[in-house]
């Protein structure tokens, strides 16, 4: 009995664990389809309409107000992934197969903006490029310096992993041109490893805050500061609804990663994770 | 025979000449192959990274010239953007309670996520792989969104205060959300995933028959926790601890939506840069903000790899 004791009381800290996590959720999820008027304490009592006790009708408010920064949010993230997958897969490869003098610098150098706080990178950015603030593309620029890391750090652990070398030169002592190899053998065999990396680009771009929100201008701006807005402007009702829309967009992503990391967000994968600076 | 010599003869020399050509590849052209492959990513980290923190570097060394500054900015540098930091006392308040409340969220975290890291690197039950993504979460809300949530659960109206009134007919924790305890939850909830995972790959790697070997040398509970659980474990607690610690000390969006009377530094950051436009001096607290977080992160990782290392 004194044995198990520990044993029960740590499944009993995970469940409440558990209920500090999802409580919250499962208010603000409820909070955004049920009327909230039954309950006499919604601030849109008076708007007009919707009388049944489930209502959809905030969930079309958000859309209509905030449709456009959700596109933008999601054209950014996108962009992420192809920026990442086209300059930082072959260059974890390079960094890994035919390191050169510095070569480690530069990796190290690729990682620090996880260990850098949000609001400092942000200043940097803005002081630096101030002539193109507001521009779409400085706000992609300061999602990447988030994102490239995890891309480099997730491929290149890959290439560590298993004997890249061994295939290539087996491929290349059949004849296979630099490009053939890289293309037709290293490439494939790093597809999981690119669809994790792309996965995990495309949580942190959707979730960013600090820097786009910073870097832009109030009239052009990413879904998370949409989300800011909501809570700053309107009923619970709505910042809800914008909150479960976010939801929506993560959630897939997130148990698509447990699913294909499976141990490995326990093992390596999940030690790169924690490092992840993103929005906090 | 001499057929057969022959073949033998040019099959070696066509694999010598395949060497060379390799070697060849191998050579000052695959070089440059792979210098012009890591070249876009190098570019891109030196734009983005290395000249913005540099010129940000120059910047805070220019004398403040905020909109509440009559002081016309004169061109030579001088380090009188740190020295009011220190002295100033809003901002020494604001830098003490980033330090605090960090330091306060970082053990908090350690410690709470230890026995859910211990399940799932040790033992086996159902919904296990649910309950891990479950704990993974909060890893993707933006802060903003854990201050929301925050204000949902503990504002002045919150659901925890109003099931209280119901339930005791007091209504405590009534806005708690705006002060410390509540910027404590609030931080604490967005490190579980990172503690918890942090945690669970050490535990993972832990050589639990290390304490099996104790306790058949009689040992008892105690014991073996002083002398051999918590020696061995302390590297993993201590790098928890510095990465919960630093991602809090730069954490902004939670800070935005709850620090109304607590002030913290992140935000008075932020007011600095977009309220009273002094860019130079919120460029000198940005990096006291980034070089305090990167320090603690690096000591801590270079002193965690060299305990590691000790002991394979």
């Amino acid at each position: 009995m004194r044995e198990r004791l520990p044993v029960i009381g740590a499944y009993v800290l995970t469940g409440l664990l558990l209920i500090f996590i999802l409580a919250p959720v499962a208010v603000v999820v409820l909070g955004s389809v049920l009327n909230t008027r039954w309950l006499g304490v919604s601030s849109e009592q008076w708007v007009p309409g919707a009388e049944g006790l489930v209502t959809f009708r905030w969930f079309g408010y958000v859309l209509a107000t905030y449709g456009r920064m959700i596109l933008f949010s999601l054209k950014l993230a996108v962009l992420s992934v192809v920026i990442c997958i086209v300059v930082g897969v072959p260059a974890a490869y390079a960094l890994v197969q035919h390191p050169f003098p510095g070569s480690r610098f530069v990796e190290e150098l690729v990682l620090v903006p996880l260990s850098l706080p949000g609001i400092t990178l942000s200043i940097a950015l803005i002081q630096a490029y101030a002539v193109w603030r507001g521009r779409w593309w400085l706000v992609l620029c300061g999602h990447l310096l988030y994102t490239i890391p995890f891309m480099v750090r997730v491929t290149s652990g890959a290439l560590r992993s298993f004997d890249v070398a061994e295939l290539e030169r087996a491929a290349q002592t059949l004849g296979a041109r630099f490009s053939q190899r890289f293309f037709l053998v290293v490439l494939p065999s790093l597809r999981h490893a690119i669809l994790v990396g792309s996965l995990l680009v495309f949580a942190i771009s959707w979730g960013e805050f600090n820097v786009s929100y910073l870097l832009n201008t109030p009239l052009n701006q990413t879904y998370p500061a949409a989300l800011y807005a909501t809570f700053t402007f309107n009923s619970f009702q709505v910042s809800s609804a914008a909150t479960t829309l976010f939801l929506l967009g993560v959630l897939p992503v997130l148990l698509l990663l447990q699913r294909l990391g499976g141990g490995e967000l326990g093992g390596e994968l999940g030690g790169e994770l924690v490092r992840i600076e993103q929005g906090a | 025979m001499a057929e057969a010599g022959r073949r033998i003869e040019r099959g070696a020399e066509i694999s010598i000449a395949r060497g060379a050509e390799m070697a060849m590849e191998r050579g000052a052209g695959f070089r440059r192959t792979a210098a012009w492959l890591v070249l876009p990513l190098v570019v891109l980290v030196f734009a983005l990274l290395v000249y913005p923190l540099a010129l940000l570097s120059v910047q805070s060394l220019r004398p403040g010239a905020g909109i509440l500054d009559a002081r016309p900015g004169s061109g030579a540098l001088s380090l009188s953007n740190y020295r009011l930091i220190v002295s100033d006392p809003d901002y020494r308040t604001a830098l003490l309670h980033s330090v605090v409340l960090s330091l306060g969220v970082a053990l908090v975290a350690t410690l709470l996520c230890l026995p859910s890291a211990w399940l799932f690197a040790r033992r086996e039950f159902r919904g296990k792989r649910l309950a891990r993504a479950l704990f993974t979460l909060p890893m993707s809300f933006s802060g903003i969104i854990v201050g929301f949530l925050t204000i949902i659960m503990l504002g002045r109206i919150g659901v925890v205060p109003q099931l209280l009134e119901k339930l005791t007919g007091h209504d405590g924790l009534s806005g708690v959300a705006y002060r410390f305890g509540g910027l404590l939850a609030a931080y604490v909830y967005f490190e579980v995933p990172r503690a918890t995972l942090t945690l669970e790959s050490a535990l993972r790697k832990f050589d639990f028959r290390l304490d099996a070997a104790a306790r058949t040398l009689g040992a008892g509970p105690w014991q073996r926790l002083r002398f051999v659980l918590v020696p061995l474990f302390l590297p993993a607690l201590l790098s928890t601890f510095a990465v919960t610690f630093s991602v809090s000390l730069g954490s902004f969006g939670v800070a935005l939506i709850l620090s109304k009377r607590f002030s913290l530094l992140p935000l008075e950051i932020f007011q600095l840069y977009t309220g009273l436009l002094n860019g130079p001096l919120a460029a000198a607290m940005a990096l006291v903000l980034g070089a305090t977080a990167l320090a603690v992160n690096t000591t801590m990782r270079l002193a965690f790899e060299g305990r590691v290392s000790r002991h394979a």
